[in-house]
């Protein structure tokens, strides 16, 4: 992903897990303190393949961005592009979210390789959110807020906002959920109770 | 009989079950209420309300060899009738979900509104039933992306069945400033008004300790009285009792296969 055309300079970290789910990464992620970075690679069929990026000082989620999402029109956006189709901060997040699992690949940098990058604003998340949002785990969340540093993540929104906002992708996901129930009541036998 | 409501949330840990009671114990206080927990392959309706050692239970109503009349399991406690569910997994095994329909539609005859506790993930027939059987459905959310996923997710299988919602409940909300921004955003998406915004609240869990509904826990709760708000809220349909108990009879559910 071309990370340079986010003004999010995010120098090639050393893999050192791959091919796990959000949860996993996030706690892995915590537990060795990480300063790096996690690619994460949505599988659901919902999503258009576009990858994202979040990154973590000692451990905490601090910013986020994704290659897509970002042309729903979100009223928060502080750029004026009106076509921009990349998502950053918590807009990234919702991008992300939703229903299916991800790929996440997690990388560690030298301490202090992301002090520009989490020091450039619009890409900040709230410490607990990736957590809560892409992963269910409010446990989780919790832990990450309380290792967080007092400045950390002060968005003025949050994910779940965006992700009501895109009204496409909300469309998208009650579609398949009525095509998915459809197919079930004929598999469950209770294809006659369907309403016409 | 007024109205059949389903409680359903799409996932686990959102409070369904303290919802489903505190709902009930709201609506009792103008109705007869009649709360049935319907999750049947994770009942836990009766570690709520102390009827864990509950004989009779909506389990033994549902084998196929059934010789428990319906009112055996029916218990009046905290001004509800309340059907527990059993936990044990060989009943939930031999266990008909089919048979479900004749339980409601005789339950129907004798009270105002009947609650279903319904199960949190929507993969079996006998997790879906409830949302059939059901006039509307009470959607419980936690303001996080996964929740209303789930949410949105469980109100589409429902409306497959001709179920509409009736109102939203976010429940367990730490930040009341966007909750406000949240509910208004998400009613556009939901087929009925935003019910109530329940705070997160140690006394729901301490209830749940003590075997208790929170209303009765704690009533004095700022979520007690959310719960109340919500019940004010919901906009009952008079429907009449016979041609409710009928269309649960007549329901075309076929034997699993």
């Amino acid at each position: 992903m071309n990370l340079a055309d986010a003004e999010l300079n995010i120098p090639e970290g050393r893999l050192v897990r791959s091919r796990v789910g959000v949860a996993s990464a996030l706690e892995a992620a915590l537990a060795r303190n990480l300063t790096g970075y996690a690619r994460i690679d949505p599988d659901s069929l919902l999503a258009d393949g576009e990858p994202g990026v979040l990154t973590f000082a000692e451990g905490v989620p601090r910013a986020a961005y994704c290659e897509r999402g970002g042309s729903h029109g979100s009223k928060r956006s502080e750029s004026s592009e009106t076509h921009r189709s990349d998502s950053r901060g918590v807009d990234a997040l919702a991008a992300l979210a939703g229903p299916g699992p991800c790929s996440v690949e997690l990388y560690e940098l030298p301490e202090g390789a992301l002090e520009e990058v989490h020091d450039t604003p619009g890409f900040t998340v709230p410490p607990g959110a990736p957590a809560e949002e892409l992963a269910d785990e409010p446990a989780l969340a919790e832990r990450a807020r309380e290792r967080a540093p007092d400045d950390a993540g002060n968005a003025d929104a949050s994910a779940l906002e965006s992700f009501l906002e895109n009204e496409e992708r909300i469309a998208a996901i009650q579609e398949e959920a009525r095509a998915e129930a459809e197919r079930r009541a004929e598999e469950w036998g209770l294809d006659g109770e369907l309403d016409e | 009989m007024v109205e059949a409501l389903a409680v359903a949330s799409g996932k686990g840990g959102v409070g369904k079950t303290t919802s489903t009671l505190a709902l009930g114990m709201a609506l009792a206080d103008d109705h007869d209420v009649t709360v049935v927990d319907a999750d049947t392959g994770m009942a836990n309706l009766c570690f709520h309300t102390g009827l864990a050692d509950a004989d009779t239970t909506l389990q033994d109503l549902l084998l196929a060899d059934a010789d428990a009349a319906v009112e055996d399991a029916v218990y009046e406690r905290f001004g509800l009738s309340l059907v527990p569910c059993g936990t044990s997994l060989a009943a939930f095994r031999d266990a008909d979900a089919t048979r479900l329909r004749e339980v409601v539609a005789e339950l129907a005859t004798d009270t105002d509104v009947l609650l279903f506790d319904s199960a949190a993930a929507l993969g079996s027939q006998s997790a879906v039933l409830p949302l059939v059987l059901a006039d509307r459905t009470v959607v419980v959310l936690q303001p996080t992306i996964p929740s209303l996923s789930d949410g949105l997710k469980v109100q589409e299988y429902a409306r497959s069945y001709g179920t509409e919602t009736a109102g939203v409940l976010f429940n367990r909300v730490q930040d009341d400033e966007a909750i406000d921004r949240v509910a208004e955003q998400a009613e556009q998406y939901f087929g009925g008004p935003t019910l109530a915004t329940v705070p997160e609240s140690d006394a729901a869990r301490a209830a749940r300790r003590a075997g208790e509904p929170l209303l009765a826990y704690a009533p004095d709760s700022a979520a007690a009285a959310a719960y109340r708000r919500a019940a004010d809220r919901l906009d009952l349909r008079d429907g009449d009792e016979g041609a409710v108990a009928e269309r649960f009879r007549s329901a075309v559910i076929p034997e699993p296969p």
